[in-house]
């Protein structure tokens, strides 16, 4: 339930941590800025619009980055906006779940919804995550915590492994706490596929700090599980073999459902990430990182993806949509977006407005837009908004800078 | 024929080129080519002076020179089929993708994705390659699948991922997980490593270093002595059902 007082939220009961922060919010830009000097200045929409839509226009190289923060709709017009501008598209998954897509895309995905998790697992596996803490709701409504059809007794009922490379709040509440040295999650997960491949006797004394007999009681408790959701987190995908690891993790699931039923989702970051992934998918084919330079599309990871191209200085121009690189990216990379020109349109002012020439804000989705948001087990959801102001949303925007690129190639 | 290729200075000097018009055969027809920087396409003579010396019947007889910073120019010698590249200096990302015959000599450094998915021909490299050396494609389970690479320096991670035919050998020492997912072909190190050949289900591989943080998923076969080394032999990888050979000089696991 939200209070609204005076056209602001005041108040948001029921909602985590995470939510009510969303909720209540930061201090918002009243209109668009851009840099004179060494202060700022109020400019209007229409020439905020103008300007960028100049930017865009003039670059070689331009990068779009962002999107994860905001609704499906206004993603799909980024992407066009992409292909006629011949410029990089690439959404923040590269630095967060995009090895789980590589690791996707070479074994795929075994995968299932979390209402599947909540009626059906008895074992529940959260490896490189700390749900309690970055996904607050995780446990009562699907895992731990939460009573399922088949599955009365909540937490009885349930078995719930963490391995992680320290005790976490979430390793406090497992029934098996696996600790793994830094680095050797690759190492532990093969060692575990071995195991169920009933290979047992390769295995040493202890494989990346996790003794030989807890492998085992972990597989054992695997192989006499009706059913396995395994969960992984950023402790799997930004660690030393990044999509290697992932690669490894489903196919250790792949082997457990030669002997039972078993699942594996990434416990993704921002809401509408998946989104992000889904709408580059259905319009070019690739999930994030695709360069339109060649006026096709190209991916590789490791050099169209966001951090590489700014750390090699590839881009002239770069147009930041709902999301705040300066505060995530190394060094080298807000160097360069400190030099070129940049353009953020984020509701709220942020680390990477320190290094952009304009800010435009906007409505934020759930709360005063509406647009459609991907779960992240890839159910779609249509998020309504709660109050009316006179923000536009990114849509709005998107579609107003779209409309004049277009005008550059007639159809 | 000999081509060269002086570099010219460029306003934006790290925006790349994407230069797979670079191969001898374009150069049978004469220098009319063009390349493309970020996406505004140029003829080739706006990025490089161009110097032709002689005539040519076939590709074998064309070699190509290139000079001054060629660090930012991606996918010289892409599909190249016959004749001679010669980079004197640095060299860009993709250099000889999809390269079946001929030959490539690196000066210098090369950048990632060297000799991607290489079906034939060789490339050697005097300097240091960058990540993905002689590997495939994002989610292809065949990469390089012929011809041999030749590194003397060290390279980056991810070498030879998902090898499947030719020779790969690398002088100095490699990065994280050579060999991932190899399939075939032969892989040889004569430095150290990490990970090496996670995944593997066929193929040879020798390390002349040390294996640090070796997997626990290969079994110990013996010794074998190669090149007048005794190498430990291993097959592997256990997890994945493989049969390929590891041999190591020596090993550490991660306990």
């Amino acid at each position: 339930m939200v209070t609204v007082e005076d056209g602001r939220i005041v108040a948001a009961d029921n909602a985590c941590t995470l939510g009510e922060q969303k909720f209540l919010g930061e201090p918002r830009l009243k209109g668009p800025i851009q840099r004179e000097g060494k202060g700022w200045k109020d400019i209007t929409y229409d020439e905020a619009i103008l300007r960028t839509v100049e930017m865009l226009r003039d670059a070689e190289r331009p990068l779009l980055f962002g999107w994860s923060g905001t609704h499906v709709e206004a993603q799909c017009i980024g992407v066009h906006m992409a292909e006629v501008l011949r410029g990089v598209i690439d959404n923040t998954s590269s630095v967060c779940h995009g090895p789980s897509i590589l690791a996707i895309q070479e074994v795929g995905h075994p995968g299932c919804t979390l209402g599947q998790v909540k009626n059906r697992a008895d074992l529940v596996v959260y490896w490189g995550c700390n749900p309690i803490e970055a996904h607050p709701r995780h446990l009562s409504r699907y895992t731990r915590y939460a009573e399922g059809f088949f599955l009365p007794n909540d937490y009885l009922d349930r078995t719930v492994i963490v391995a992680d490379i320290r005790k976490t709040e979430t390793g406090n509440i497992a029934d098996e706490f696996v600790q793994v040295t830094p680095g050797g999650d690759y190492a532990v997960l093969s060692a575990l596929r071995a195991i169920v491949r009933g290979k047992r006797d390769i295995i040493p004394r202890s494989v990346a700090g996790v003794p030989r007999e807890q492998l085992f009681r972990i597989a054992d408790r695997c192989l006499n599980a009706k059913f396995i959701a395994f969960y992984f987190g950023l402790g799997l995908t930004m660690s030393r073999g990044k999509y290697k690891n992932v690669r490894n993790a489903i196919e250790l699931v792949s082997e457990l459902n030669r002997h039972t039923k078993a699942t594996i989702s990434a416990m993704r970051g921002h809401y509408n990430v998946y989104g992000s992934n889904e709408v580059n998918t259905w319009m070019t084919g690739y999930p994030f990182g695709i360069d339109f330079a060649r006026g096709i599309a190209f991916y590789n990871p490791g050099e169209t993806t966001a951090i590489d191209v700014l750390a090699r200085r590839e881009c002239d121009a770069c147009l930041v949509v709902a999301s705040d690189p300066a505060a995530h990216f190394p060094r080298a990379c807000v160097e360069h977006l400190a030099d070129i020109p940049t353009v953020v349109i984020d509701p709220y002012p942020n680390a990477t407005t320190a290094f952009a020439d304009i800010q435009i804000p906007v409505a934020v989705t759930g709360i005063d837009a509406a647009g459609t948001a991907y779960r992240m087990d890839g159910v779609p959801i249509r998020m309504r908004r709660v109050l009316k102001t006179d923000y536009p949303s990114d849509e709005e925007i998107l579609g107003r800078m779209y409309a004049m690129l277009q005008e550059d190639h007639p159809p | 024929m000999r081509v060269t290729l002086q570099v010219k200075p460029r306003k934006k000097p790290f925006l790349p080129i994407e230069a797979e018009t670079i191969v001898p055969a374009h150069f049978l027809d004469g220098t009319d080519l063009v390349v493309w920087k970020g996406n505004r396409e140029l003829p080739l003579s706006d990025v490089f002076s161009v110097t032709v010396e002689g005539t040519a019947e076939t590709a074998d007889e064309v070699e190509i020179t290139m000079r001054g910073d060629t660090s930012r120019i991606k996918r010289v010698g892409e599909y190249m089929e016959a004749g001679r590249i010669v980079i004197e200096d640095d060299i860009g990302m993709h250099c000889g993708n999809f390269m079946s015959g001929g030959t490539i000599e690196i000066g210098g450094n090369a950048d990632g994705w060297l000799a991607r998915e290489m079906r034939g021909g060789s490339i050697i490299c005097r300097g240091n390659a960058g990540n993905y050396c002689a590997s495939g494609y994002r989610g292809e389970k065949r990469g390089m699948t012929g011809g041999t690479v030749e590194v003397f320096g060290n390279v980056g991670d991810f070498a030879a991922e998902t090898l499947a035919g030719g020779c790969v050998v690398i002088h100095g020492s490699a990065g994280d997980m050579a060999g991932t997912e190899m399939r075939g072909g032969t892989l040889r190190i004569e430095g150290d490593c990490t990970r090496v050949c996670g995944n593997m289900t066929a193929g040879t591989c020798y390390v002349f270093g040390t294996v640090h943080d070796m997997l626990p998923t290969f079994r110990r076969r013996g010794t074998a002595v190669h090149d007048g080394v005794t190498l430990t032999a291993f097959t592997g990888d256990i997890a994945n059902r493989g049969k390929g050979n590891l041999f190591v000089r020596d090993y550490k696991y991660m306990d």
